[in-house]
């Protein structure tokens, strides 16, 4: 079995953090994973701390991008050879990590965790981001992501690298559109996700809005000019 | 002013030239996307204004400007000081970061050395 590291990026998660990570490490201990407090304001540092977690605490907030690539740059440097984003929140269930897992070991570079692949999308206003955004990487890669905002992501080595090294990789849609535009090959695997029990969702309608025009932006129109250098990543960020 | 072709290619160019620059930068991997993206509106915006005068030669009899033009310069201006008022905000939270960054890191070679001694 491949080894594998769970990034949980927990930003002010101190009501959902034990529950998720306990849950965690009790019925999967199989598992290695790493909190990475993203310059929390509330208790989540300490109570990890008390729990005797596994956590990267960084100083000051970087938001998701910065704090999951965290996460990949501790993966990359201490020899795993897969890593994925579980939400500290407790949507994301770790029994579909398995399923997951065998999906990449089958070939491919990076496996999404999707609520929407044998389920019907609902035609909400909430879905509506989604369907926008899986149009747009249809029309620009020819390939159907069913569920392209999903978090629950699984990367294989040479993703987690990837990741690790360069800039403009956020855990993002467009991220993923820009990769299978340049070969990678992404797959999807039918997962159910929890409702928030705790603590706020960072998602209002503006800023959900402000969400979807920038990565409608930069799918239709941005990711179109990057060029992919992995001789050469970012060289100020180079391990 | 606005009425002559050489004004309207000048607008033309330039927000060519702004988007070709952003566009080149990305590429390269020197910017962060989501900083281009108010670059692109704003290029994208001077576009439409060189290539469709009559919107200028609306706004300007709405407004009562004396020339079409002079719309062009207050959208221009007011781009600018948005810009300028966004930027000082995040130079102000960049610098509270790297003051937490530098004080973080001198506690921690004090901690470092703290425990060096102790032994």
């Amino acid at each position: 079995m491949s080894k594998l590291l769970i990034v949980i990026p927990a930003h002010n998660e101190e009501e959902n953090i034990v529950r998720v990570v306990g849950e965690l490490t009790e019925k999967y201990p199989q598992y290695d994973y790493v909190v990475v407090n993203d310059g929390s304001r509330d208790k989540t540092a300490a109570i990890c701390r008390a729990h005797g977690f596994h956590l990267i605490d960084l100083p000051i907030n970087l938001g998701l991008a910065g704090a999951f690539q965290t996460g990949l740059r501790y993966a990359a440097e201490n020899g795993y050879d897969c890593a994925m984003q579980l939400d500290a929140d407790g949507q994301h269930l770790p029994q579909y990590i398995a399923p997951m897992l065998e999906a990449l070991e089958s070939g491919a570079d990076i496996v999404i965790g999707s609520r929407f692949l044998t389920v019907k999308k609902p035609k909400t206003l909430r879905m509506l981001g989604s369907y926008i955004i899986s149009w747009s990487i249809r029309l620009t890669t020819g390939r159907a992501i069913c569920d392209p905002t999903s978090g629950m992501r699984m990367f294989n080595r040479a993703m987690v690298e990837e990741f690790a090294q360069n800039l403009n990789y956020g855990p993002e849609p467009d991220t993923i559109s820009y990769l299978i535009k340049n070969g990678a090959k992404v797959k999807e695997v039918q997962v159910t996700m929890a409702e928030r029990t705790a603590g706020h969702s960072y998602l209002n309608l503006w800023r959900s809005a402000q969400y979807m025009i920038k990565m409608s932006i930069s799918i239709l129109l941005i990711q179109w000019f990057r060029k992919r250098d992995t001789e050469n990543p970012y060289p100020e960020r180079r391990m | 002013m606005l009425d002559q072709p050489i004004i309207r290619v000048c607008l033309i160019l330039g927000s060519l030239f702004t988007a070709f620059f952003v566009l080149r930068r990305i590429r390269q991997a020197k910017v962060q996307i989501e900083d281009t993206i108010y670059w692109l509106a704003v290029a994208f915006v001077l576009l439409v204004l060189a290539i469709f005068p009559d919107i200028a030669f609306w706004a300007s009899r709405m407004l009562g400007f004396v020339s079409p033009i002079n719309f062009v310069y207050i959208v221009i201006i007011f781009f600018l000081i948005v810009k300028q008022f966004f930027m000082a905000i995040k130079i102000s939270q960049l610098d509270s970061k790297v003051r937490i960054l530098t004080q973080r890191i001198a506690l921690n070679e004090e901690k470092a050395e703290r425990d060096k001694l102790d032994l």
